[in-house]
């Protein structure tokens, strides 16, 4: 199953090894220009006629106030641009959503929004970390595989935003969503709630520690181990999470 | 044209300030919302200074947590419901019956009773500062559950509620009373497709608030009632069926802050040109999709929520870019073959057109969710809207200032003052603004308190500040400009500009029934103007 899911990832381009945050500089790339591009023309315009046409004595103002068939075909150009940026967007739209809703995924991760903070949870490997007002554990993610993060909100909205990665999205109390995402090169990147929850918002972060599927593979056994010699605080922080949901 | 004879409204029967707020000519109107609306700017604007000094660095623990959240609330709320959206009803209530020839507006006491009930929504919401939890503190447009009783508990939060309820009705009742104005009260020939370019901006922004300003009535008594124990915006149903009701009214409001500054700033190219605006049928046609396509792109704040159709609303918002097209064609057509004089009023008319282009090339980024999905929330949002509010409808509203402040007063505004006070805020503005592109598109969350020390972020953030200061002193130096034009008063005459449209075809400022001499013949949007030519035509052919 887990090797299926392997071949099936790497071999369907389309899906799997579409990355969230190339997708976005693809279409950055096109936006961004485009939009300098007018911005200069029209402030060029603009001060063309600035320079030209000012100190005239006001005889010499033109007449002319109309030029429709120009304006409509100018509508037409416009039209045109809209076209070719709506379809780039929902090119794009459709690959990262089509990654966002993929289910075959090589890692679950189960992620409780709650104020002000995260419990990342990996039911695969009975793994809990918590970040936010409780403490700094990062979530830890390995390279190039399908994550899917399944979002549960328990008490306002919250929102997952990992700015590396591009992409956010939110944790709805009573509406569980998932997204798959998946992490392109190693690092520690910072995660935050970008949906405003209340009291100490800004305090709901967390880091990120993309490693290598082998060094994720060893940290899954090592918490493992730590998990069965000490029993833990995590259970404690988890008891407070559910708790506070209820209250 | 009733002719039953009966003692006019005047507000002349009570002295003072009683009799003014009690006044229902339009223009008495229009003035005590707009001088209110300039209060409040001045009241939003120090909440955003306090927010700014918190931000200079990365934990300045300036203000606490729960203090930050309610000046971002107020702030947002301040600007919105009590500043930019009031001030553009305003001008409106004041010029629009003027320009179309009208001697009164329709329902005048409606209209006075809605600017009462306006501002006592103000007075309720900055009211909140005084209760023991503190102010509203759930952002302006509080989503629930974050904005129900257990989440931000407090009267604070209640008296939010009731004073946007109770603004918004009072902004419906102003804009009915324009509405109906315009559709009734217009002078004899002139027909709509005769209605200068202003008076088109504030008539499809008036439409627009009657249409969705409603909504947000029943939105906010709702969750009045959702505060008070009912169960109204019930399980996820709840929490998208409140974002996509309180963005039905969300985002045509943005439009009704940006139409009628456009409105002035079109009128002071215009005018400043010496030519009339160029492309008027194709500007009205791009005035009326503009307005129907932001009735119906409310859920692009919502890309992130996987609750809409996210295509449709990509397909709604990125349409816009051709209605706004056509305005930045018109705006290149009026200069072109113009006689321009450089007034502070065409340079804040320009610096709106350039400006405010910043905003809307941004908003046709994020108008993509792709790109979305990382600008939401962030403070590249932040910078877009306040390219459009700001840099943009602030710019249109000072435009607007310098060339109306001779007709509503009588006299000049000082130009050299004018002139300092362009550059400072020209130069604020985009510093406090400009930075916030950057550090959202690097991650920086708006409504944090404090945010990480990445490198480079308290720089930007410090630079954010200083500008904001440079804001400050700007307005004051604008202050400072109608202090001194008001107490030194340079006459300007009832005509200072060669204006184009009917008011500056009466006296400055205007009897109480607007016009005492007969109107000339309005043969089109620029009556004045026609005038002008034909005489220059008629002098020519006599020799």
């Amino acid at each position: 199953m887990t090797a299926g899911a392997l071949v099936f990832s790497h071999a369907d381009e389309t899906l799997a090894l579409v990355v969230t945050r190339t997708e976005y500089k693809r279409l950055f790339d096109i936006y961004v220009p485009i939009a300098i591009g007018v911005f200069v023309v029209i402030v060029a315009l603009v001060l063309f006629a600035v320079l030209r046409f000012r100190r005239r004595p006001a005889e010499r103002a033109a007449r002319r106030h109309e030029n429709n068939p120009l304006e409509a075909t100018y509508a037409l150009v416009l039209l045109g641009v809209v076209v070719f940026l709506l379809y780039l967007t929902f090119r794009a739209e459709h690959r990262v959503d089509a990654v966002a809703a993929e289910e075959r995924p090589q890692l679950e991760v189960n992620v409780t929004g709650a104020k002000w903070e995260w419990h990342f949870n990996y039911p695969g490997y009975g793994i809990n970390r918590y970040s936010g007002t409780v403490g700094h554990e990062a979530l830890v993610v390995p390279v190039d595989e399908a994550i899917r993060f399944r979002l549960v909100s328990l008490d306002v909205i919250h929102e997952l935003w990992v700015p590396e990665l591009r992409y956010k999205h939110d944790l709805i109390p009573g509406y569980p969503q998932a997204m798959t995402l998946t992490f392109p090169q190693r690092g520690t990147f910072s995660g935050e709630c970008a949906e405003f929850c209340g009291l100490y918002h800004s305090r709901m972060i967390f880091t990120v520690d993309a490693v290598s599927p082998s060094e994720f593979r060893a940290w899954t056994r090592s918490e493992a181990a730590m998990a069965h010699a000490s029993e833990p605080a995590p259970a404690g922080a988890d008891r407070s999470l559910a708790d506070r949901s209820r209250s | 044209m009733s002719t039953v004879a009966r003692p006019l409204p005047s507000s002349s029967r009570v002295p003072g300030w009683v009799g003014s707020l009690a006044s229902t000519d339009h223009k008495r109107i229009g003035l005590n919302m707009g001088l209110c609306s300039l209060f409040f700017f001045l009241v939003g604007g120090l909440m955003a200074l306090m927010m700014r000094t918190q931000l200079a660095q990365p934990a300045t623990h300036f203000v606490s947590d729960e203090t930050y959240n309610e000046l971002f609330t107020m702030h947002g709320s301040t600007m919105i419901y009590l500043f930019v959206t009031p001030m553009a009803l305003a001008l409106g209530m004041y010029l629009v019956p003027l320009q179309i020839g009208a001697a009164r507006i329709a329902w005048p006491r409606i209209a006075v009773s809605g600017f009462w009930v306006w501002l006592a929504g103000g007075v309720v919401m900055q009211s909140g500062w005084l209760t023991e939890e503190g102010a509203g503190r759930a952002g302006w447009f509080a989503y629930v559950p974050l904005s129900n009783s257990s989440n931000t508990p407090g009267v604070g939060q209640d008296l939010w509620t009731l004073g946007v309820l109770l603004a918004a009705v009072g902004m419906t009742l102003i804009a009915a009373c324009l509405l109906a104005t315009i559709a009734s009260r217009r002078a004899p020939g002139m027909s709509v497709l005769r209605m200068p370019v202003f008076a088109w901006t504030s008539f499809v922004s008036v439409l627009m608030v009657v249409g969705s300003f409603p909504v947000l009535v029943v939105t906010m008594a709702l969750l009045y009632a959702e505060r008070s124990g009912a169960h109204i915006y019930v399980g996820s149903e709840g929490v998208i069926d409140y974002q996509d009701m309180f963005w039905f009214f969300g985002h045509p409001v943005v439009y009704v802050m940006f139409f009628p500054y456009l409105g002035c700033a079109a009128e002071a190219i215009a005018v400043n040109a010496h030519k009339r605006w160029f492309g008027y049928k194709a500007f009205v046609l791009s005035m009326l999709a503009f307005s129907a396509l932001s009735m119906s792109v409310w859920s692009h704040h919502m890309f992130t929520t996987g609750g809409v159709t996210n295509q449709y609303f990509a397909f709604t918002s990125t349409m816009l870019v051709v209605p706004a097209g056509i305005e930045y064609f018109d705006m290149i057509g009026t200069l072109i073959g113009g006689a321009l004089v450089m007034r502070v009023s065409m340079l804040f008319a320009l610096g709106f057109f350039i400006q405010f282009l910043i905003g809307g090339l941004s908003g046709i980024f994020i108008a993509s969710p792709v790109l979305d999905y990382q600008a939401q929330a962030s403070y590249m949002i932040v910078a877009h809207f306040h390219y459009t509010l700001f840099a943009g409808s602030v710019f249109g509203f000072f435009a607007g200032v310098y060339h109306w402040f001779p007709k509503i007063t009588g006299a000049f505004l000082r130009e050299s003052i004018g002139r300092v006070h362009l550059v400072l805020l020209a130069i604020g503005t985009n510093m406090t603004f400009g930075p916030m592109f950057v550090l959202g598109e690097e991650g920086m969350t708006r409504r944090i308190a404090e945010y990480p020390q990445h490198p480079g972020w308290g720089t930007l953030n410090l630079i954010e500040s200083i500008g904001a200061g440079i804001i400050a002193v700007a307005v004051a130096v604008f202050l400072f400009n109608v202090w001194v034009s008001l107490r030194e008063r340079v006459p300007a005459g009832d005509d200072p500009w060669h204006g184009h449209t009917l008011e500056w075809a009466t006296s400055s400022p205007p009897p109480r029934l607007n016009f005492e001499r007969p109107l000339p013949p309005i043969t089109s949007y620029a009556p004045l103007l026609d005038l002008r030519e034909r005489a220059a035509r008629d002098a020519g052919a006599a020799s």
